[in-house]
């Protein structure tokens, strides 16, 4: 059996720390607790985790496969069931990359051997809400809880996840204001970023503190292009493209024009080889206009000093640029 | 500023000293891939121009002139639905080029998967030839978005003067209804809905007869006496599903056509060597992806099979039925075409094949997924497994030597097997 079925026996749950982690932490921890389960999140994304899912990856897998495969061995021994949900892609503007879908799956038959068990559950409609509360509920009862219990855990997830998004949501617009108001009072801010990247790029401190920390050091304040209201933002790329299929690169995308004349720069982050911002990247290079753009591309074997070379120099453009240097209307 | 969480709040943190991670050897090749994008002139919005109502009714105009891209030997059923459902010119195209290859990589992001470049070279081949009305597919995976980032680079590339019949667009209600709809905005507003409707069903009987005919081609021209019959007699049935019309002529020219080949006279050993080809949808497939692999492993005298066609996808395609058959291996679909992948290879190596070619596009995350699975396949039935993946850049030479390799380990293998 690939994925667990029977799952009463199951006392505590690992989650890796990778891909979908990083959109619904809140969302999961809160889920297992509720049902009085014990949560073990794997560590820190570090080189040796890096490693250590390298050597169970294909070497054609994205950075992000590679480190979500490390957080799985990461896990061994540590848990009595890792979770990792299905989240396809049958609504066709709400989908996610096939990685996601194929997460469970892939991690049982990589880890075979490891007496590794995996739990999971699927969605195939995000925007059906109602699925979605069915799929969790569903795995609530797997692992030997009644209907009521799944569904009050849920619902109390669900809430929390919620919360967590309106706080990153407000802060964001707060910091806006702030900025705003500095620019009114001084007649001059700190240069701002926003920063466009999939979620477990931005917030892996191992892959994106590279290129925060050189943004933050040459002065930049950072915005996450991920923590605008999601709502809002998937319902404003639709402005940018009709038949794009991925939410995340949606919400991203309508991150980008809500923000747009309020921040200086954007620095697109992708780990390679990414499939979604492969496509999705081209086409904000090509269609965004006024607005510098700072697209890198980073992968394992990264030095450090490249990056930091490449987000000194797009600093100065911006610099020059915000005096009017290259653009005039 | 509030906190939640391990996310810096915004703002407040200093800039940190990294300790861990810039240890690494000094070595390293840099690799970092970067580009900064400035621009002030204004742009075309990136919402594509897209033909809202549907046209008045006029019988003078002329017929739009369609063309595909090329697709293995599926242009009798792409010259049909052009000409029998929608009601249009078919623009055959002729082989690709150097320069289609080349237009379709320089024009493409460096890391999009391998089909996206040859479908974009394909398309300024066919405007180049006159057509007005390209057509994309849609699916599950980055071929959702092709349609309309191709189309924007297309008139980017100063190609205005054509419309995209992109099967990614009308999804978004019923895509029986939103296909239609964009049938009649983009190609033919005069199309017969009705009428038009009921001409699919020969198409998907024409799509099956072609893939059994070639099912059997592949099991079977690795054999043949005379040299070049089966091309012969191949290329011979493909004109003649061209020339079908209705149901009646595409039934005729499959039982003419398999009567040819059927008479072809074989040596075909007892225990021939069995490959199972595995994979996607295009390099699985397609001869100008997959640089020939069929016509190479049936140089060499297999009994070639692959279960990955448009019938087995479209026409007969029941994932969750499919996917019980590999109910050890796999619990969800896992990609667009990886139950078949995963399926045909279980079944091939159950019914005891000397190997299996697993062929994909550079970066195709969906069958990359389906590595981990294949490899306990090859464990658990020790077959042998060879994985093929192509880019713009594959070479027909190294092709070469590695399917030559495979093919003299199956064959040694099966030497032993045989003494034993």
């Amino acid at each position: 059996m690939a994925v667990l079925n029977d799952a009463a026996h199951v006392k505590v749950v690992g989650l890796p720390r990778a891909l979908l982690y990083y959109r619904y932490s809140t969302l999961w921890e809160t889920f297992f607790r509720s049902l009085g389960l014990q949560v073990v999140v794997s560590d820190p994304t570090d080189r040796a985790i890096l490693q250590a899912g390298e050597e169970v990856s294909s070497d054609e897998s994205c950075l992000a496969s590679k480190v979500f495969m490390g957080a799985v061995a990461n896990l061994i021994g540590r848990c009595d069931a890792v979770f990792i949900p299905s989240y396809a892609s049958a609504s066709p503007r709400v989908g996610f990359c096939t990685k996601y879908q194929s997460a469970p799956d892939m991690a049982a038959n990589t880890f075979r051997d490891k007496n590794l068990p995996v739990i999971s559950l699927l969605v195939e409609h995000l925007d059906n809400e109602r699925e979605v509360e069915d799929a969790y509920v569903d795995l609530g009862k797997r692992l030997g809880f009644s209907t009521k219990e799944a569904k009050r855990a849920y619902k109390a997830a669900r809430k929390a996840q919620k919360a967590t998004d309106e706080l990153w949501a407000k802060n964001q617009e707060t910091a806006l204001k702030d900025i705003k108001r500095l620019r009114h009072n001084t007649g001059d801010a700190p240069i701002t970023i926003l920063v466009v990247a999939h979620p477990y790029i931005g917030h892996d401190p191992f892959m994106a503190d590279p290129v925060l920390d050189a943004l933050k050091e040459a002065g930049a304040i950072v915005l996450f292009a991920d923590e605008t209201d999601k709502a809002r933002a998937f319902k404003k790329s639709f402005e940018f493209t009709t038949t794009m299929p991925w939410v995340i690169n949606r919400e991203l995308i309508g991150s980008i024009l809500s923000l747009q004349d309020k921040i200086d720069g954007i620095v697109l982050i992708s780990a390679f080889p990414c499939g979604p911002d492969s496509m999705t990247d081209d086409a904000i290079m090509r269609c965004i206009e006024g607005t510098p753009i700072l697209n890198l591309l980073i992968d394992a074997q990264n030095g450090t000093a490249g990056i930091q070379t490449r987000v000194e120099s797009f600093m100065d453009i911006l610099q020059f640029h915000k005096k009017g240097g290259y653009l005039h209307e | 500023m509030s906190n939640d969480g391990d996310r810096k709040p915004f703002l407040s943190s200093p800039p940190r000293k990294r300790e861990n991670f810039e240890a690494g050897d000094a070595k390293a090749p840099e690799s970092l891939q970067w580009r900064i994008a400035v621009s002030s002139e204004k742009r075309r919005s990136p919402l594509l121009p897209r033909k809202k109502d549907k046209p008045k009714k006029d019988k003078r105009h002329s017929p739009n002139r369609v063309a595909f891209f090329r697709y293995a030997y599926y242009d009798p059923c792409f010259k049909y639905f052009t000409e029998q459902v929608l009601n249009a010119e078919y623009l055959p195209l002729p082989p690709p080029t150097r320069r289609t290859e080349e237009v379709g990589t320089q024009n493409s992001t460096d890391y999009v998967c391998t089909p996206f470049k040859h479908i974009l070279g394909d398309f300024v081949d066919a405007l180049e030839l006159g057509a007005n009305v390209v057509v994309q597919f849609c699916g599950p995976c980055r071929l959702g978005y092709y349609g309309e980032l191709q189309e924007s680079i297309l008139r980017e590339m100063g190609y205005d003067n054509f419309s995209m019949l992109n099967f990614s667009n009308g999804l978004d209600v019923n895509s029986a209804v939103g296909w239609t709809r964009e049938c009649l905005r983009q190609v033919n507003p005069d199309i017969n809905v009705p009428k038009a409707a009921l001409k699919l069903i020969p198409l998907t009987h024409m799509v099956a007869h072609v893939d059994s005919a070639y099912d059997f081609y592949l099991a079977n021209a690795g054999f043949e006496r005379e040299p070049g019959a089966f091309d012969q007699a191949w290329a011979a049935y493909l004109d003649a599903m061209s020339a079908a019309t209705d149901e009646k002529s595409i039934q005729e020219a499959h039982a003419r056509g398999m009567e040819r080949m059927r008479a072809i006279p074989l040596d075909k050993p007892e225990n021939p060597i069995r490959i199972g080809i595995v994979g996607e949808m295009f390099t699985a497939i397609d001869p100008r992806s997959n640089l020939n692999l069929d016509k190479k492993l049936l140089a060499m005298g297999v009994e070639v099979h692959r279960m990955m066609n448009l019938t087995n996808r479209f026409v007969r395609y029941n994932e969750p039925n499919l996917r019980q058959s590999a109910r050890d291996y796999i619990s969800y679909d896992m990609g667009p075409t990886s139950t078949i992948t995963i399926v045909a290879a279980k079944k091939y190596a159950a019914d005891g094949f000397d190997g299996l070619v697993h062929a994909k596009s550079a970066g195709c995350t969906p069958e990359i997924d389906c590595e981990p699975v294949l490899m306990r396949i090859a464990e658990d039935y020790s077959i042998p497994i060879l994985y093929l993946t192509y880019d713009a850049q594959t070479s027909d030479t190294g092709l070469d030597t590695r399917l030559e390799a495979f093919y003299d380990m199956l064959a040694m293998k099966k030497q032993k097997g045989t003494l034993r």
